[in-house]
């Protein structure tokens, strides 16, 4: 269990987390997501104990862990938590075995439980024809499976990823999500999982906090986030493709909503929008961006005045720069937001 | 990251951590640096020195004493930093931006100028152009019947042609340097858009290297004002002074306050100019740094050009390594630099004492003079590699943790001091110091502690820099990974830290080590007759008369300071299995 109470950290002047409550149970995969510079990193830092809060306190599995009220933390190896980085941090000067090998020296195992191990893991990263290997010497997949190899070893209660699959390519970081819930589970340890991509997000957490500028904005499980959405940033922030907001005077004059005299902005999902096939008093005409197939449907997305809609509709389209696209709005919005992006 | 997360908690609730190694830094730092010159200007201004500033700056003398030795530094100064840019420059265009043939072996070539001291490269000019003005023996080209002109052999000429053959190859590696960050896309981008090969070059290419251009002219502006060695042998001899050779006069006979006026005017003379350099450049860095991974970079095709240019290359290259090398090498083993390659023996190496040759003075081999001066020097050289290291480390170490304290930044300016400050003027600063004793320290003049420790202080940006690139490279992500296993301080040093640090350390330190062993300007005025060196030995030989002895010891000089250089680079690039490509 992970208790995180009012936690802050500043840098001078530059707060860059702001009062964050949150809780988890044992074996989730929490998962920290948001813009750069949303706060994210340094939340990650002050759980692995590299950086001690300024304010609040953690807990894991009830024991205080840090506490920024008192200025104090306990050592980063001494919470039972392991960390892979962003950057993977292999030490370059000791091979693919050497460096799962070595935290376990440093904990004082013996040789013949350390190799034991060792092989131990390396199978379970399906690596281990690679234990001669410098970091160098294998590809950035591999090491991404080096480092996690690293970080498991010791069997720590609590693992931590700093937006480990951001330096791979697209269709590794898909393998590498499937993989990283089959350590997961494997080790059935409690995952805090920092990244910015809210695909990432929705497909491997159980508990998701969106952060922005510091603060949660939302805090629940990816189907939550989705379905009701607590801020316009949210809700334009998750789901693939997120939804869209429009702003209640942009509605077109024919639509039913136009009566209800709303205010503020309405948040539309792209499945609820239907594409037209000509101009009409209740549609929306928009400059053509762009269509992607999307399972079988159509993803149609139209720019007009900084305003973004995207539909996702059935039906074969065939558009090009320069058209109008008519967009149908459905008669009741998914959920309203006031100016300031609050849920109304 | 702040200091705090560093620590054990314990640590961290104690206060202010590190605030004991902050304060030795900077005591290191202010000992080495400031007192010296604070020193050097008080005494000026002392008692002692009652009207040195109006005798040197406005009296009957001053022509004499200042304004006419500093005609002569600015002139070498421009002249100096105009033709390194131009050869330089021409040099590093061709090998970075042309497919000239040989581009790698021009491209090494060009950067080894500076690693022959300019003292040797005086001497091999000595050796070929010397005539019969000044007595004793003629060079090379007197000796095959050719009358060299006062003009050739001695004086500002001959001066500035072997300043020139010396720091062009320091302007080549900073201007090489901002040429490679040009991105071939930056070029290919300019061809899309239509333009000439010229206009690329004025348009796009000049400005993003002016700024490397404009610090190589400041550089070698600087160095050459600070060079003692050069005019020295050169411009003395014909009462050709620069504000470096009537400084180095005025301490040898004993007017030690005009000396340390002349100095501090050294300094600035030096200092103002890097400024101003630095300030033009200021600010337009930026954009030099916008660089990703270029493509295979593509060259300007040189056409019917590419092989007279070479040409012209290759001369240059050959004229200003091999050939001073080679003279050296010949004239140690000659009879008389005025047969060079004729009647090799010996003798200046394993002869032994003859009265018919060289006033009885016996070969290097058994000449106890030299052989001592060898050991002391090669000490001084191993002393110094491992205080400058220590006190490099140390530093580098204070400014990355405590990156924000004021004490941090105080160290950071003065470490940066000595860049401005010319070898001589340090040597004559120490000399102020450590001449008589201060407070509990006794005078050190003449001993092998004041050398170790004016070097230590003349190297401090140098090994500041290595210290930072060496921690740069260890710290962060790779040593907090090792935090987190719970390894403590020391067992992270020793498995993490140290392996990963120690080649660039020791590269560092040989680098160190060959700058000492060849410098003449530093250790000049340090030099006392029971602390020999091995350049200070030989410019007093070629300056007495015996040009053949100094060039076997600055042979000896050259092959110590090229293996070591060699192991370096080996250390540097030697194939790692964990740096491999």
């Amino acid at each position: 269990m992970i208790r995180i109470n009012s936690l802050s950290r500043r840098f001078g002047s530059f707060e860059a987390v702001k009062n964050v409550s949150l809780e988890v149970p044992a074996g989730s995969f929490l998962v920290l997501v948001g813009p750069s510079g949303c706060g994210k990193s340094t939340m990650l830092r002050m759980l692995a104990g590299l950086e001690t809060p300024t304010g609040g306190t953690i807990e894991f599995n009830g024991k205080t862990v840090s506490d920024g009220d008192g200025n104090w933390t306990i050592e980063p190896a001494k919470r039972n938590a392991g960390l892979v980085f962003q950057s993977y941090a292999l030490w370059p000067h000791m091979t693919v075995a050497g460096n799962v090998d070595w935290p376990l020296k440093v904990a004082g195992h013996g040789k013949q439980e350390r190799a034991e191990r060792v092989g131990e893991v390396l199978h379970l990263l399906g690596i281990e024809n690679l234990g001669n290997r410098f970091p160098n010497e294998i590809s950035g997949g591999q090491q991404q499976r080096v480092a996690i190899a690293r970080m498991i070893a010791p069997r720590p209660g609590i693992l931590l990823f700093d937006e480990p699959l951001s330096n791979l390519d697209a269709k590794l970081r898909v393998e590498m999500r499937s993989e990283l819930l089959r350590i997961h589970r494997a080790t059935r340890a409690t995952s805090i999982y920092v990244t910015h991509d809210q695909v990432e997000a929705m497909t491997m957490a159980s508990h998701v906090a969106v952060l922005n500028e510091g603060r949660v904005e939302q805090f629940g499980s990816p189907g939550e986030l989705v379905a009701e959405p607590s801020s316009a940033f949210v809700a334009t922030f998750v789901g693939t493709p997120p939804a869209n907001l429009v702003d209640a005077d942009l509605i077109p004059p024919g639509h039913p909503l136009r009566k209800g005299n709303r205010s503020g902005r309405l948040m539309f999902r792209p499945e609820d929008i239907s594409v037209g096939s000509g101009p009409g008093p209740a549609s929306i005409e928009m400059d053509f961006a762009e269509i992607s197939p999307l399972a079988g449907r159509s993803m149609i997305t139209g720019t007009k005045n900084g305003l973004r809609l995207t539909a996702v509709t059935d039906g074969d389209f065939r558009f090009s720069v320069g058209d109008k696209v008519h967009f149908l709005l459905p008669p009741e919005p998914a959920a309203c937001f006031d100016d300031e992006g609050k849920r109304v | 990251m702040t200091s705090h997360t560093l620590w054990p908690r314990g640590l961290a609730l104690a206060g202010r951590p590190g605030i004991a190694i902050k304060l030795a830094a900077l005591g290191i730092v202010t000992l080495l640096v400031a007192l010296p010159l604070l020193k050097i200007l008080a005494f000026t201004f002392s008692d002692e020195a009652t009207g040195t500033w109006h005798d040197v700056l406005f009296s009957r003398l001053s022509y004499n004493l200042f304004w006419g030795p500093l005609r002569n530094t600015m002139l070498l100064g421009f002249a100096t930093a105009a033709g390194c840019v131009i050869v330089g420059g021409f040099l590093a265009w061709l090998v970075a931006m042309t497919d000239i043939p040989f581009r790698r072996t021009i491209g090494l070539m060009a950067t080894l100028p500076f690693m022959i001291p300019s003292f040797a490269t005086a001497l091999a000019w000595g050796s070929l152009f010397r005539n019969s003005r000044v007595g004793g023996h003629v060079g090379f080209i007197e000796g095959l019947g050719f009358a060299v002109p006062d003009w050739l052999a001695w004086g500002m000429a001959p001066t500035l042609i072997v300043l020139i053959a010396h720091y062009y190859s320091l302007a080549f590696t900073v201007i090489v340097a901002a040429l490679a960050t040009v991105n071939s896309d930056l070029v290919e981008a300019a061809q899309l858009g239509g333009a000439r090969r010229s206009r690329i070059l004025a348009g796009i290419v000049l400005p993003v290297v002016l700024p490397a251009v404009v610090a190589a002219g400041s550089l070698t502006f600087a160095s050459a004002v600070s060079n003692f060695a050069v005019p020295a042998l050169l411009g003395l001899p014909v009462r050709m002074q620069t504000l470096a050779t009537r400084l180095f006069g005025m301490i040898g006979i004993g007017q030690t306050a005009r000396g340390y006026v002349l100095a501090i005017l050294l300094i600035l003379v030096s200092a103002v100019f890097l400024w101003l350099g630095n300030r033009m450049i200021s600010g337009r860095r930026s954009y030099a740094t916008m660089t990703g991974k270029g493509g295979r970079s593509k060259r300007f095709q040189l056409g019917a050009s590419r092989y007279p240019l070479f040409a012209v290359a290759f001369v240059i290259c050959f004229l200003t390594t091999i050939v001073p090398v080679v003279i050296l090498f010949a004239s140690s083993l000659a009879p008389s630099s005025s047969a060079l390659f004729s009647g090799w023996n010996l003798h200046y190496w394993i002869g032994r004492s003859n009265a018919d040759i060289a006033q009885g003075q016996p070969g290097i081999w058994h000449n106890p003079g030299i052989l001592s001066a060898t050991a002391i020097t090669v000490g001084l050289g191993v002393a110094v590699a491992i205080t400058t290291t220590a006190v490099g480390l140390l530093v580098a170490f204070v400014l990355a943790r405590y990156r924000d304290s004021i004490i941090a930044a105080a160290i950071n300016q003065l470490t940066l001091v000595p860049l401005l400050v010319p070898g001589i003027a340090f040597g004559a600063a120490y000399i102020a110091l450590f001449g008589a004793g201060f407070g509990p320290v006794p005078a050190l003049y003449g001993t092998f502690v004041l050398l170790v420790i004016a070097a230590t202080a003349y190297l401090l940006p140098f090994s500041v820099q290595t210290g930072r690139a060496v921690i740069q490279q260890v710290s962060g992500e790779l040593d907090e990974s090792a935090r987190m296993t719970g390894a403590g301080t020391l067992r992270r040093l020793a498995a993490i830290t140290m392996p990963l640090a120690a080649r660039g350390l020791a590269s560092g330190a040989l680098i160190v080590f060959v700058k000492i062993i060849r410098d003449l300007s530093l250790v000049v005025l340090l030099f006392t007759p029971a602390m020999p060196l091995l350049s200070v030995l030989a410019y007093r030989y070629a300056s007495e008369g015996f040009p053949q002895f100094a060039n076997a010891i600055t042979v000896v000089v050259l092959v110590i300071s090229i293996a070591a250089t060699l192991l370096a680079n080996r250390l540097q690039s030697k194939s790692q299995p964990w740096l491999k490509d």
